[in-house]
């Protein structure tokens, strides 16, 4: 594929999954920042609604899971060509960091290796304060369904419940 | 502690309201919450099926519950957390149990099952370490 029609492809799945209206990907509000085969890095703004206190000081950890769950799902559908649908076998994540900042939290992830059955996914998260230190690692594995007809090209034509 | 204390204690959580569960059981050692289908918690648009992220957080908090000493003790600092998909988060009201492995003065481990309609057939797994001090 050239690469044209890769940077076409990449802007599509981006354009689709960015345009997504429910669900918790819908709530987080998420913004694509970068999105091509070597990975995603992906914008979450703060939300009181996230956070441990009443105060809005600190997130709660499990909000950084899912964001990590989101970004790896989306560099595994830029990463992997006929990827139809895919299922996450195991989750794992280390807390590096108390998530106490209400600047925009960020996370980058990566598809670092796939075979034909199985993808392996990495991701960091960090706060958009300037220092860039790390506040969750993560790492996860996915088992895959290639074929025709992916999971984006449903939500894109509004197929069953999209 | 009682579990109208635990409840109200979660209450006071903006993100333990966001995913909407209810305490169940809480016996010294082991915890039970469950927690209704929202479309807030969707994260498969096209099957309708849990966000992986929120069936991991749900266990989470339902885990940090269970190694508080009493009301005023401060939540736990999580470590780190294990989760392990075996079934599909279908849209229904989901169920977990979280059991304390092993509390000592610092660490404590705590593992969980998440399940639809029967804990026989789990939705997820987790294996959740918290620093206390």
């Amino acid at each position: 594929m050239s690469d044209t029609k890769d940077a076409e492809r990449f802007a599509m799945i981006a354009s689709v999954w960015n345009s997504r209206a429910k669900g918790l990907i819908a709530e987080m509000d998420l913004k694509i920042e970068r999105a091509d085969q070597k990975g995603v890095q992906i914008r979450m703004p703060f939300n009181p609604d996230f956070c441990l206190d009443e105060d809005g000081t600190i997130l709660h950890g499990g909000v950084l899971t899912a964001l990590l769950d989101s970004a790896f799902g989306l560099a595994n559908f830029l990463a992997i060509k006929d990827v139809q649908t895919m299922a996450t076998l195991d989750l794992r994540v280390d807390y590096l960091r108390p998530a106490s900042s209400r600047a925009d939290v960020i996370v980058f992830a990566d598809c670092y290796r796939q075979t034909r059955h199985i993808a392996f996914g990495s991701g960091k998260i960090w706060f958009d304060t300037g220092d860039c230190e790390e506040v969750a690692r993560g790492s996860a594995a996915f088992a895959l369904t290639r074929g025709k007809g992916s999971l984006l090209d449903k939500m894109n034509t509004g197929g069953p419940g999209g | 502690m009682k579990l109208s204390d635990i409840q109200a204690r979660c209450d006071r959580v903006p993100f333990f309201r966001h995913l909407g569960f209810s305490v169940t059981e809480a016996n010294d050692s082991n915890f039970v919450a469950r927690m209704p289908f929202e479309q807030r918690h969707i994260g498969n648009p096209v099957l309708d099926t849990y966000h992986g992220g929120i069936i991991a957080s749900f266990m989470e908090a339902i885990a940090s519950l269970t190694v508080l000493d009493d009301q005023g003790s401060p939540p736990p600092k999580p470590i780190n957390l294990t989760v392990d998909y075996l079934r599909p988060g279908l849209p229904g009201t989901l169920n977990t149990r979280a059991t304390v492995l092993r509390k000592g003065r610092r660490m404590a481990s705590v593992e969980t099952v998440a399940w639809l309609e029967d804990e026989g057939k789990p939705v997820a797994k987790g294996l959740f370490h918290f620093l206390l001090v």
